[in-house]
């Protein structure tokens, strides 16, 4: 990053290649249109070469993700594909004790969230890429809230064990 | 429940990012608060971060092979480009021409302080060369994980293109080959694209009326062109390829070298 605020192309094309999988990926899950997810795509890679100072410091591959899922909500709302609450953008700007998982690949979380029950998964999933408020996850599975937010923090706690042989502080 | 279990419980919703915008805030102002909550929240983020890995654009074929337009890339690099400063070229001539005056009264002490000056440059430039070969060391990483990737895929292609169940329709200068969702150019005898031009494949999806663009190409010396097609093949009505300009078009341009229709 340090090279891209320098301005150096070469630099920013190398940091596309390394990422643009995980922003795509991830755009493309949540807004299921090709069109949609090239726009996010290019937005987020544009913000990162005018506005590089957005990334101080910590993991930036998470950092990555939220502002991509953040825009992708931002789609969902003007584009009013749907009618119910959205949940709030997650904060970009915050920096955790730099804890992040260190050679993560899809792989290792499609196995780590393969181990998940059913139930436990399909709350997260729903959660996480389908923009879902903890409100609707009820309403949609007709099940008590108070059950939705345990079996949520259930599942978390499980991936992270099951990815916890990765994490490196 | 216990009333601060069932803070843990929305401590864990908004590490997901579930929480209504409301909620979020409540939950936001007692983890300034709370340090139990708070190391939750902390233990439980990177694995909300880690769930995007799940759905990264893999070029696998094995996974269908979703992957971003090269177009796409294209657009955002012209701009950069566009944008990209040169570094400077240090002018040593002038460099040399600059003589530094030094008074004989003065000269120990002032060499005691460039002494000092030189250490503390060393020492930061020190660490930035760390840092910058950490960068350097997480991005060859990340391209050998590309390359492993690449040869995986390859090993693939071969397999399918040898696979006694691929189906094989013949095309101008080649092949294509199917099999199961994988599509293949396997191109012969291929002339090469004139200057500042490319072959460029599209594919109509089933139901869609316009072509779509896809990878772009040339062929070796010899004219062979070995190409895999990231798409889902069961979903795709026709196939063609045409010579386009270097980098690729939104949409063709010349008269296709071939179109076939998928059955």
């Amino acid at each position: 990053m340090a090279r891209v605020r320098a301005r150096d192309a070469a630099a920013f094309e190398a940091l596309y290649d390394a990422h643009h999988r995980l922003v795509y990926g991830v755009a493309m899950r949540m807004l299921g249109d090709v069109a949609g997810a090239e726009d996010v795509t290019q937005a987020i890679f544009l913000k990162i070469w005018s506005s590089p100072h957005l990334f101080e410091s910590g993991n930036f591959a998470g950092w990555l993700v939220r502002i991509t899922r953040n825009r992708a909500l931002d789609v969902l709302r003007s584009k009013s594909y749907r009618h119910e609450e959205l949940p709030e953008a997650q904060p970009a700007e915050e920096m955790l004790e730099e804890t992040a998982f260190a050679h993560i690949d899809a792989d290792r979380v499609r196995a780590a969230l393969a181990q998940l029950p059913p139930e436990q998964r399909d709350l997260i999933e729903l959660g996480f890429f389908g923009g879902v408020t903890h409100d609707e996850m009820a309403r949609r599975a007709g099940i008590p809230l108070g059950t939705v937010k345990t079996r949520i923090r259930a599942g978390l706690r499980k991936l992270r064990a099951a990815l916890e042989g990765t994490v490196s502080v | 429940m216990p009333q601060h279990e069932t803070m843990l419980d929305d401590v864990a919703v908004y590490a997901l990012g579930s929480l209504p915008p409301q909620d979020a805030q409540r939950v936001r102002a007692h983890l300034d608060t709370c340090p139990e909550c708070r190391e939750e929240y902390e233990q439980l983020r990177p694995a909300t971060d880690a769930l995007a890995y799940s759905v990264e654009a893999c070029p696998d074929l094995e996974h269908g092979a979703v992957v971003a337009s090269p177009l796409l890339k294209t657009r955002i690099m012209d701009r950069v480009r566009r944008e990209a400063v040169v570094p400077p070229r240090t002018n040593i001539a002038e460099m040399r021409a600059v003589r530094p005056i030094v008074w004989p009264a003065y000269a120990v002490a002032a060499a005691l302080l460039i002494v000092a000056l030189i250490t503390g440059i060393i020492n930061i430039s020190l660490s930035d060369q760390v840092r910058q070969k950490n960068a350097d060391l997480a991005l060859t990483q990340a391209h050998s994980r590309l390359l492993a990737r690449d040869l995986a895929n390859q090993r693939i292609a071969l397999a399918d293109l040898v696979a006694a169940d691929s189906q094989r329709y013949g095309v101008a200068h080649g092949q294509v080959v199917v099999h199961g969702k994988r599509l293949y150019l396997a191109m012969d005898a291929l002339p090469p694209p004139p200057k500042g031009k490319v072959y460029q494949a599209w594919t109509l999806r089933s139901g869609a009326t316009r072509m779509s663009p896809s990878v772009t190409f040339v062929p070796d010396r010899s004219g062979v062109a070995v190409v895999s097609v990231p798409v889902d093949a069961s979903r795709i009505a026709a196939v063609a390829v045409s010579v386009e300009p270097d980098g690729g078009s939104k949409q063709p341009t010349s008269t296709p070298t071939f179109v076939l229709k998928l059955s």
